[in-house]
């Protein structure tokens, strides 16, 4: 029992272990209420390539439509899918030998989070986009995989002009902090949502900070600027 | 095998700063000292300390994740360039 208790605070610390507690017991209590501690991360679209020339053989990348038949593939739900394409969503898949290897799906302007209440904005549009829901099918998870997917998204991306790509990644998953430590992305705030069933609570590190929202009709929305990749180049 | 895992094993400590013993055998991946992240870099240093040339199809689990494969790798690129020339 009490190693059960202790493991959160070995993995995330005693803040972020406390918030995973609470976030437990409230879920334990009704799936109506849950603690959502977030951290927005920033990275420099690289020009330069990811994987070195021979590694990258026989990959290929490109955009996946509404209809396509790797759609079927991904494990999000349809509605969940089609939402996304409904937002202006793009989704780039990476094939190798044309077997999809994996996808990666970009939000420009905003991305609406799906969890909470609340839209994330991109100050500049014309040089960013919002990134989310990074899949690589389990076979390829551990090769290049995952690197094999920011390797084609870097070009598409810089192909278009876009200079930094944003995430949203959970606290908790700890496989994705790492994964976003190892492609050096910056954190460039943090931010707790507190839920009781339709009351959601959002204390954050950027404007405006705090808000209250007591239905669907009220979205908080916040502001991503690059600007954390400037301060500390 | 010993000069080749050697550098392989300085390698892992240093890019994963795991203090301790690296059994050529032991699974990196499941032991959780590597992940597959750092598994590319591992691949990308030994390419580069042994002068081979890997092929995408080479970058598995099943050659990278033990150090002893990977030496076994090595060493089958090593012959290969070698039996070329």
């Amino acid at each position: 029992m009490l190693r059960k208790i202790a493991g959160p605070f070995r993995e995330f610390g005693f803040f972020a272990g406390t918030l995973y507690i609470v976030d437990r017991l409230l879920r334990g209590v009704s799936p109506g209420l849950g603690l959502f501690v977030y951290e927005f991360m920033v990275q420099p679209i690289s020009d330069k390539p990811l994987l070195p020339a021979n590694f990258a053989r026989g990959l290929a990348f490109r955009e996946i439509r509404r209809g396509d038949p790797e759609i079927a593939l991904m494990p999000a739900r349809p509605e969940i899918k089609e939402s996304r394409f409904d937002q202006g969503a793009v989704c780039l898949g990476a094939f190798k030998n044309d077997t999809p290897i994996g996808y990666i799906w970009f939000c420009f302007n905003t991305y609406e989070e799906d969890e909470v209440r609340c839209t994330y904005q991109l100050v500049n549009p014309a040089e960013s986009v919002f990134d989310f829901d990074l899949f690589v099918f389990p076979e390829h998870r551990m090769g290049i995989g995952f690197m094999a997917v920011w390797h084609g998204a870097n070009r598409f991306l810089r192909d278009r002009g876009v200079l930094y790509s944003f995430s949203r990644l959970t606290r908790f998953n700890l496989a994705s902090r790492r994964a976003h430590d190892h492609l050096g992305w910056k954190r460039l705030a943090s931010a707790i949502f507190l839920k009781i069933w339709n009351v959601e609570l959002m204390l954050a590190t950027i404007f405006p900070f705090i808000s209250l929202s007591f239905g669907p009709s009220r979205r908080v929305r916040l502001l991503f600027r690059p600007d954390v990749l400037q301060s500390t180049e | 095998m010993n000069n080749e895992l050697q550098l392989l094993s300085d390698y892992v400590r240093k890019e994963t700063s795991h203090s301790g013993e690296i059994d050529a055998d032991e699974d990196l991946l499941a032991s959780g000292i590597l992940d597959s992240f750092n598994i590319v870099s591992l691949a990308l240093f030994a390419q580069e300390q042994f002068g081979v040339e890997f092929e995408a199809e080479e970058l598995v689990r099943e050659n990278l994740a033990k150090l002893s494969n990977l030496v076994a790798l090595i060493r089958r690129k090593r012959a290969e360039g070698a039996s070329r020339s």
